[in-house]
């Protein structure tokens, strides 16, 4: 039988949404084609991921535990994914986009001959070969596109999917890894930075993103105290990231992350192609914006033309008090 | 004395307009640029061997037209180039450019191949770690800063939770985001010292090596589904504060 794998990927212990995601468009695909669904986790104890994932019915959990598996170290996962294929001989290996799968797929592309297809937004599966739909041209547009042959490796952007439980009871395999560390090709020297926010970006189902009108403290204080009231993650423009004003790893947009909340609110952000190509699959868009031409305003759902500084404080009281109510 | 091959892409300007018509994407072919990925790392290789000395060679892999973007590398500051002369009007995949680039790296002596993270066109982001894994170099990717220490590199990435240092041995391949830098705008002098620098010509089809094909197909291209039109509210912040927040609950249920 053939077998599409999803690799899995875990932060904090924390199975990603992202992967879920993935998963369950792959479950879905293999119900229709009559194939077998299987999932692949590393991990230094890839066998706590278990219980977690099996609400999401793999047929199959594949493990892999070391504790390399502890940070993203690229020659390691190289191999170990390398060795995985090997095994189980997978006619598809889907991952969701993140920097850690940006980091490999070409590299295992390349390695096995065969094709990849990145950042796709939508997927199907036939006896020959994947395709589906990507975002092109900073996001302006959609490509559809096509690789026959296996394994082909697909990756696929954050809120394409739904996560769904579905029944069945997975088997869990155990797979062999062992890595000489003479083997590591590069060293991670240090972590400099690691976010501190405990709302995951791309997984929020509430964004608040602020752009360069947040000038100073002030704004930034406002930024975090609606974050709060609406339990919502922070993202910023590549203005602010550029600035240090917020942390790299929360620029949305092209360069930065894909987000695809329930809710989005930019804040002081023009609405440049390159930040929209990361948020535009947002449900609904809210846009602070003192100028009523900024570009945002031609795809928020809800346009406020106004000072942040003067909208935002009545704002907040306003959800609090419709949240106490 | 360190020596950097820098690859360069043109791409389309995600600026022009754009047509769809018949799956086609009608766009002016005129309207072509440096990838800015690729103009980031060109600068960060200039801003290091300015530094400790060494020399930046420029190769892109594209039709005749695309020397242009070459041209462009050389203003910067690349001491040389190398165009690798593709057919005109091909739909190329990633897999082929790093297939052709690996055939052309492999007799070449050099301490850091330097990438674009992705073409800003496409955002595949794929031929850096495929050049990397056929001509079996370590690599890195996603740098937001470079910093050279007795010829190994120290590469500052940007991963999905944070950032993290790298150490990259010589000789490596490394990809660059636009976060680490404002390229050059090539100065006159630049532009006419660009014309005296040295440019191999080499044709693609001279290249050989297995691997050098597309994997993938490119069926057409389709609009975006549309979003329903919004609505923008002008007038008192704190009325428009209230307004606003009320419809979110009412409305959207997103209270
Ligand atoms: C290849 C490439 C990739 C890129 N990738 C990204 C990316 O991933 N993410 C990203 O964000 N950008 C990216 N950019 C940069 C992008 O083009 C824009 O420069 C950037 O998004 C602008 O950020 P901004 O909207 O915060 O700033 P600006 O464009 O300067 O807009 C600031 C806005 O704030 C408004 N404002 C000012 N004061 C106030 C106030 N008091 N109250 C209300 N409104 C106010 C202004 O009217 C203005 O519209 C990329 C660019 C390139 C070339
Ligand atoms: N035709 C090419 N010529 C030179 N470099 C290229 C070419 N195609 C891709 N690259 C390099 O590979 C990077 C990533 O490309 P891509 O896989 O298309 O996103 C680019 O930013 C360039 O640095």
């Amino acid at each position: 039988m053939s077998t599409l794998l999803t690799y899995i990927a875990v932060h904090d212990g924390k199975i990603k949404r992202s992967s879920l995601e993935v998963l369950s468009r792959c479950n879905e695909l293999a119900a229709e084609l009559g194939w077998e669904s299987v999932a692949l986790v590393l991990q230094p104890d890839a066998t706590k991921a278990i219980e977690g994932l099996k609400p999401y019915g793999p047929a199959k959990i594949y493990t892999m535990s070391h504790p390399h598996f502890h940070q993203h170290l690229t020659t390691p996962l190289l191999r170990a994914i390398g060795h995985a294929v090997k095994e189980i001989q997978p006619r598809v290996v889907a991952f969701a986009s993140t920097e850690g799968s940006k980091d490999l797929l070409g590299a295992l592309s390349a390695a096995h001959g065969s094709a990849a297809l990145p950042d796709m937004s939508e997927f199907s599966i036939d006896t020959e070969g994947v395709s589906g739909k990507r975002p092109v041209m900073a996001a302006k547009i959609l490509s559809s596109v096509r690789a026959d042959g296996s394994p082909v490796f697909v990756s696929v952007r954050s809120g394409s999917y739904n996560p769904e439980e579905r029944e069945g009871e997975a088997a869990v395999q155990e797979l062999s890894f062992s890595f000489n560390d003479a083997d590591l090709r590069t060293t991670l020297r240090e972590i400099v930075t690691a976010t501190s926010d405990k709302i995951d970006l791309s997984e929020a189902e509430t964004v608040i993103a602020a752009g360069r009108g947040v000038k100073d403290e002030e704004g930034r204080a406002l930024i975090r105290e609606l974050a709060d009231v609406l339990q919502a993650g922070v993202g910023a423009s590549r203005a602010l990231t550029e600035a240090g004003i917020y942390d790299p790893s929360l620029q949305i947009g092209q360069t930065g992350k894909v987000v695809s909340p329930q809710l989005y609110i930019g804040v002081g952000i023009s609405g440049a192609i390159q930040h929209v190509a990361g948020m535009s699959n947002s449900k609904v868009i809210v846009a602070i914006n003192k100028d009523p031409d900024a570009p945002i305003f031609e795809i928020a759902d809800y346009g406020i033309v106004g000072d942040l500084y003067k909208v935002l404080p009545p704002f907040i009281d306003e959800i609090r008090r419709i949240k106490s109510a | 004395m360190i020596h950097f091959y820098v690859c360069l892409k043109q791409v389309p300007d995600v600026y022009a307009p754009l047509q769809i018509k018949d799956g086609e994407l009608i766009q002016d072919s005129g309207r072509m640029v440096l990838n800015a990925y690729d103009a980031s790392a060109l600068e960060e290789a200039l801003v290091l061997t300015e530094k400790h000395g060494g020399k930046v060679t420029a190769v892109l892999a594209g039709p005749e037209k695309a020397k242009e973007t070459l041209r462009k590398g050389l203003a910067m500051g690349a001491d040389e180039g190398v165009h690798i002369v593709t057919e005109e009007g091909s739909a190329y995949d990633s897999l082929y450019y790093a297939g052709l680039l690996a055939a052309f790296f492999r007799d070449k002596e050099y301490h850091f191949i330097s990438c674009g993270k992705q073409s800003q066109d496409t955002d595949a982001g794929l031929t850096g770690s495929m050049l990397a894994q056929l001509l079996e170099l370590p690599y890195a990717t996603n740098a937001v800063g470079l910093t050279l220490e007795d010829n190994r590199l120290l590469v500052k990435r940007q991963g999905d939770h944070g950032q993290e240092m790298i150490e990259l041995p010589s000789p490596g391949l490394v990809t660059c985001s636009n976060d680490m830098n404002e390229p050059r705008i090539p100065s006159l002098k630049g532009i006419m010292q660009s014309k005296k620098k040295p440019v191999e010509t080499i044709q693609a089809s001279s290249l050989t090596g297995d691997g050098i094909r597309s994997v993938t197909t490119l069926l057409g291209y389709e609009e975006k589904p549309k979003r329903e039109p919004g609505q923008k509210f002008e007038g008192d912040p704190e009325e428009l504060a209230i307004t606003i927040a009320g419809l979110l609950d009412s409305k959207e249920n997103l209270m």
